[in-house]
């Protein structure tokens, strides 16, 4: 093992890599920063750029951008009180209320060492528990994974907006368009209505493409106008450095925060936002002081931005383990691994150690990185702020044209990008949940495969489905997670 | 709860029960002892169908009940009303903008369409700042060809005829 970390280290440190990841994270923080472009969207709109790359630089770009989204969209929730990010809303509670009250770089400076601290800490649970979970997952059958998936797309849709009902949906949805093209297993054409374009299915990026970011500009067209913004009251960080005194007082919401964020970020579907609100209303219950929340009070700002963080960690090691992915950004990264000819999961860790650990130590120093990036770019990511948003909108699309064109060089892919992006538009517009239709578009198709492959175990006996251990463990919380959110939604998570 | 959110529901109802249809035609493929191909998009339909029809009927009660309550504020002020067409104008042009650069690019090239596109979104967007809408269509596509073109050497569309010989000039 130690070998493959120094074979990793010596990759990283090559110039190539080192600029991937230097310039994924001031991506990441850009995306993060502002306002029209989430974590996911910013991954996305990346992807074009990694088709000519190694697929060590692709990843290593990717999780940077990654890491630096989720960090990013504290920026403006702390300066200017929007969030960047859903993620970030306990941060604009806490960290805008410092920041009228004169102590912006004092805020950012608390935001930035625990959301650099929450994310170190789950690279370091993903370095230990990736390795261990994959091993466990070889002993997967067909059973357990479809177990697991249904067990995926249930929290997905109970977890990801305010109607389960819409998210089921949605999550259905995203099931029917992995049944699009040639079944696997009996080679029949299926909702293809005699075109060719659909011959091959619906691919991933020309999806996610459509249904994240081009809806998002149609959503974000239909806006007045957008004149430049105002810039924030903030002078300079080295006056306000806080002292090590503030992060001792506060250190059990420091050390729970991280392990609640890489926990939840574990769970598919349920993510940073759900990680850094859980984290918050936990750190508000055992306060000292709850009389301070909703004021600026450092300890809500330092439980959110440490749990937003650590779901990365969390998130990546589900994915990297088991092939799953948790959230919209971690389904970008699967299309990433599908774009270089890789397949995520348990095997992946015995066949390309290479990767599997580079993106380890690419996570790891990417969360370095962005400590200095931050610090160095805030002021260029403020003045970003005051960007047309016209034409940053059409960069956007061009760059959304590209993502879904350079795949296989198919104009056919942007009649489905746009396409995509008109169901999106309707979708966000009456309340559909994306996630769920994104996730069960890249589930879908491993569900349905392990499903009649478990069925041709058994000579067609559903039985198999419950009678192995693991399998009816799984199913059973899919159907508890789906059942749940139905009678019981914790107060804090509503309209989330 | 409003008249087009229950329209909406109606079209996605009969969007999943056609495709439901559909799928019944797939049933009578498979192996032995496999579902076949079918199966897998009849349950994803079925609980679709299933789940938009309750989707329907309580968005129905919801509208009733507003309307009931307030009866006024089922229907929108005139204030609101123009709002929402001039939104729905500009998300309509968005679109448009987009299907006419995805249509064009074939035959022009990705460079002369992608000025072309930037200008005419800008513009749907109601940018009216001169500078802007002369410069940053020239200044975003040269950008776009330096990376993705030059840098990365992604074979972006050249068009035809006289539109192929002056992207090979540019790329």
């Amino acid at each position: 093992m130690f070998e493959h970390y120094l074979t990793a280290f010596a990759a990283i440190f090559q110039p190539q890599i080192l600029l991937a990841l230097t310039l994924g994270g001031l991506w990441g923080l850009m995306a993060g920063a502002l306002p029209g472009i989430s974590t996911s969207m910013g991954v996305v709109l990346l992807l074009p750029f990694t088709y000519a790359m190694s697929p060590l630089a692709a990843f290593t770009i990717l999780v940077a951008a990654y890491c630096g989204g989720i960090t990013g969209g504290s920026i403006t929730s702390i300066l200017f009180g929007i969030p960047g990010e859903p993620s970030s809303v306990p941060t604009v509670i806490e960290g805008h209320s410092l920041a009228k009250q004169g102590r912006a770089a004092y805020a950012l400076w608390i935001f930035l060492l625990c959301s650099i601290g929450g994310g170190i800490f789950s690279v370091f649970v993903m370095m230990a528990a990736t390795p261990i979970i994959a091993n466990f997952a070889l002993r997967f059958g067909p059973p357990e994974y479809f177990a697991l998936t249904m067990l995926g797309l249930s929290v997905v849709s109970g977890l990801s907006g305010g109607s389960v009902l819409k998210g089921l949906i949605s999550c259905m949805f995203g099931i029917f368009l992995a049944t699009i093209g040639t079944d696997g297993i009996t080679g029949l054409e299926r909702f293809t209505f005699g075109t060719t374009i659909l011959l091959g299915g619906i691919s991933f990026i020309t999806a996610m493409v459509g249904l994240l970011a081009v809806s998002e500009i149609f959503i974000e067209a239909e806006e007045p106008f957008k004149e430049y913004k105002g810039s924030a009251n903030y002078r300079g960080m080295k006056e306000e450095m806080p002292k090590f005194s503030e992060f001792k007082k506060n250190w059990p919401t420091l050390a729970k925060s991280p392990i609640i964020g890489t926990i939840v970020g574990a769970l598919p579907g349920a993510g940073a936002t759900i990680a850094a609100f859980l984290a918050y209303g936990e750190a508000a219950r055992t306060s000292k002081h709850p009389e301070k929340f909703g004021n600026g009070a450092v300890e809500g700002l330092m439980a959110a931005e440490s749990a937003n963080n650590a779901s990365t960690g969390g998130s990546m090691t589900i994915l990297l383990s088991l092939g799953i992915p948790g959230s919209n950004t971690t389904a970008m990264l699967i299309a990433a691994f599908m774009i270089h000819g890789l397949q995520p999961g348990p095997l992946l860790l015995t066949q390309r150690p290479d990767i599997i650990y580079g993106i380890f130590v690419a996570m790891l120093m990417a969360n370095v990185f962005l400590l200095g990036l931050t610090i160095v770019g805030i002021r260029l990511f403020l003045q970003l702020n005051r960007l047309p948003y016209s034409v940053f909108s059409a960069a956007i699309m061009i760059l959304c044209v590209i993502g879904a064109f350079g795949l296989n060089n198919n104009m056919d892919d942007l009649y489905l990008m746009l396409a995509f992006g008109l169901i999106g538009y309707y979708m966000r517009k009456y309340g559909f949940p994306i996630a769920p239709a994104v996730l069960a578009l890249v589930l879908g198709d491993l569900a349905e495969l392990s499903l009649r492959r478990s069925l041709l175990l058994s000579l067609g006996d559903p039985l198999i489905l419950v009678s192995r251990p693991l399998s009816a463990i799984l199913l059973a919380a899919a159907v508890i997670s789906i059942v749940y959110p139905l009678f019981k939604k914790p107060k804090m998570l509503q309209g989330l | 709860m409003k008249k087009d959110e229950v329209a909406a529901n109606f079209v996605i109802i009969a969007f999943f029960v056609f495709m439901l249809y559909d799928s019944f035609k797939l049933h009578k493929v498979q192996r032995f002892g496999d579902v076949g191909s079918g199966f897998w998009p009849i349950l994803a339909l079925s609980a679709a169908s299933i789940l938009s029809i309750i989707l329907l009927i309580s968005s129905f009660k919801k509208y009733q009940r507003t309307k009931k309550q307030a009866p006024g504020e089922a229907s929108r002020s005139p204030a609101a009303e123009t709002d929402l067409k001039s939104r729905r104008k500009k998300f309509a042009l968005s679109a448009i903008c987009l299907l006419g650069y995805i249509l064009i690019m074939p035959y022009v090239g990705f460079v002369l369409s992608t000025i072309v596109y930037v200008f005419a979104f800008i513009l749907a967007l109601e940018e009216r700042r001169k500078p802007v809408l002369v410069l940053s269509p020239f200044l975003l596509t040269a950008l776009i060809v330096i990376v993705f073109a030059k840098f990365i050497g992604m074979p972006l569309p050249r068009g035809v005829d006289f539109f192929a010989a002056f992207s090979r000039f540019i790329y």
